[in-house]
C-alpha cells in the first residue's frame, strides 16, 4: 500500500516537474499561431478591414480602427508568448480573443452570413460557409483550452518571467 | 527536547517569513512589469491605429479630388441598352479564378441578353486579391481596365475578355504593365492614351474607392452577381438565368 502511494507520488512529482515544459510548449505553439494569423492580417490591412466589416458586428465607424488594431494585438501577443513575459496576462488576453472570435463566428453562422472568417488573413469566396464555421469553431475552442491551461499554470521553462523572478507559485491566487 | 523543537519551529517560521517576503516581492515586481508591458502595448496599438486611420482619411480625401475614369455608367462599366429592364451588377476581380469561370460559363447568355435588350450589365472591377500577387495585380489590372474605359470605351469588352484569357496564377507576379498595355492595344485601345494611366496607376484610388463601396454594401467575395439589386448566391448559369427571367417579368 505504502509502496503504491510512494510510486503514485513519485509519478505525480515527475509530472509536476514536467509541467513548466508543457507550459513552454503551449506558449510557443500559441505564439506560432499568432504569428501565422497576425502577419497576413497586418500586411493586407485593407483585406482585414473588409473581413472585420463582413461580420457586421463592429459599427462602421470603428471598423478600420478594429481592423488595424487586431493584427497588432495578435503579433504583440505572439512576441510576449514567445519570450514568456507576463505569461498569465498573455494567456488571459489570448483566451479573451478566442471568446471574441468564437462569438463572431457563431453570430455569422447564426445569421446565415456566407463569409470566410479571415482568421489567417482575409478570405476568398466561400463554397461551404458552414463547414468553415465548424472547422473554425473547433480550432478556436482548442486554442481557448490551451490558453486556459496556460493561465492556470503560467510557470514555464525558458521564460523571461522566470529569468526576472516573476514566476507564479502554484499556491498563488488565480487572479494576480 | 523542548528547546530543540522550539528551535526547529523558529527556523521554520523564519523560513516561512522569508518565503512570504520573496513571494510578496515577486508579486510586486510582477504587478509593476505587467502594468508597464500593458501600458506600452496599449500606447503602441493606439498610436499605430491613429496614424493608419488618419492616413486613410487623407488618402480618401485625395481620391475624392482625383478624376474617376470617363464613361462610367452607374459607377461601373455599362454594357447594353440603358433602357433594359434588368440590371446585372457584376463585381469581379481580374485575379479571381472563379470570376474567370463565371465569365466562361455565362458570357454567351450575358451577351444574348444585352443584344436582345433584356438586360444590361454593369461591371465593377474591384481589387480584393492584391495579396494573391507580389505586384498588387488586382489593383493594377482593374486600373488598366479603367484606363481603357477612360480613353477607348469600345475596347473595354475585348480587353475584359483578354484579361481572363491571360489570367495569371495566384501567388505569381501577375502580368507586367507592358503586357497589360499590349493586351489593351490588341483589344483596340489607343496605346498612346492608356500607357501613362497604366504605368502611373492613375485610377488606382478610384479602384480602392469602389472596392470600399463594395465592402460597405455587405459584399464579401468575387464574383458577386446582383440582379436588380438582389444578390444571387451562386454563379451557376441556370440560376443566373432564373434570376434574370424573374426580374424581366417582375
Amino acid at each position: 500500500m505504502t509502496a503504491l502511494t510512494a510510486q503514485v507520488n513519485h509519478r505525480l512529482d515527475r509530472w509536476q516537474r514536467q509541467l513548466p515544459w508543457v507550459a513552454t510548449a503551449i506558449r510557443l505553439f500559441l505564439a506560432g499561431v499568432f504569428f501565422t494569423s497576425g502577419w497576413p492580417k497586418f500586411v493586407d490591412s485593407a483585406g482585414t478591414i473588409r473581413s472585420v466589416r463582413a461580420f457586421q458586428l463592429v459599427p462602421e465607424g470603428l471598423v478600420p480602427a478594429f481592423g488595424y488594431a487586431l493584427p497588432v494585438v495578435e503579433l504583440l501577443l505572439g512576441v510576449l508568448l514567445l519570450v514568456g513575459l507576463v505569461t498569465r496576462v498573455s494567456a488571459a488576453v489570448t483566451a479573451g480573443l478566442m471568446v471574441m472570435f468564437l462569438f463572431g463566428i457563431a453570430m455569422a453562422w447564426g445569421r446565415g452570413l456566407q463569409i470566410d472568417c479571415g482568421c489567417f488573413g482575409s478570405g476568398d469566396v466561400v463554397k461551404d460557409a458552414v463547414a468553415g464555421y465548424i472547422r473554425d469553431i473547433l480550432r478556436d475552442v482548442g486554442f481557448l483550452v490551451l490558453a486556459a491551461l496556460l493561465w492556470l499554470r503560467p510557470r514555464s521553462a525558458l521564460s523571461l518571467d522566470g529569468l526576472l523572478g516573476l514566476t507564479h507559485h502554484e499556491t498563488d491566487s488565480l487572479v494576480a | 527536547m523542548t528547546n530543540a523543537r522550539n528551535a526547529k519551529t523558529a527556523r521554520e517560521k523564519a523560513a516561512e517569513l522569508r518565503a512570504q517576503a520573496a513571494k510578496q516581492e515577486a508579486r510586486r515586481k510582477r504587478t509593476m512589469i505587467t502594468a508597464a508591458v500593458l501600458a506600452a502595448a496599449v500606447a503602441l496599438i493606439g498610436i499605430f491605429v491613429l496614424v493608419k486611420v488618419a492616413n486613410d482619411n487623407k488618402n480618401a480625401d485625395e481620391a475624392k479630388a482625383k478624376q474617376p475614369p470617363a464613361n462610367l455608367v452607374d459607377g461601373g462599366i455599362g454594357i447594353g441598352k440603358p433602357t433594359a429592364k434588368v440590371k446585372i451588377d457584376l463585381y469581379e476581380d481580374f485575379q479571381c479564378p472563379i470570376c474567370a469561370q463565371f465569365e466562361t460559363a455565362n458570357a454567351a447568355q450575358l451577351q444574348s441578353w444585352v443584344d436582345a435588350g433584356t438586360a444590361r450589365v454593369v461591371y465593377h472591377p474591384v481589387s480584393i486579391l492584391d495579396r494573391m500577387s507580389s505586384t498588387n495585380y488586382s489593383t493594377r489590372s482593374a486600373n488598366a481596365s479603367a484606363a481603357v474605359l477612360n480613353s477607348s470605351p469600345t475596347a473595354w469588352p475585348a480587353f475584359h475578355k483578354a484579361l481572363y484569357a491571360n489570367q495569371p496564377a495566384e501567388n505569381s507576379a501577375g502580368l507586367t504593365d507592358e503586357k497589360l498595355i499590349e493586351l489593351a492595344g490588341q483589344a483596340g485601345a489607343d496605346k498612346n492614351a492608356i500607357t501613362t494611366p497604366i504605368t502611373t496607376q492613375q485610377f488606382a484610388s478610384w479602384v480602392t474607392t469602389i472596392t470600399d463601396d463594395f465592402s460597405k454594401a455587405g459584399y464579401t467575395g468575387t464574383p458577386t452577381v446582383v440582379v436588380n439589386g438582389k444578390k444571387i448566391d451562386t454563379i451557376d448559369p441556370a440560376a443566373v438565368k432564373a434570376a434574370v427571367d424573374a426580374a424581366a417579368k417582375g
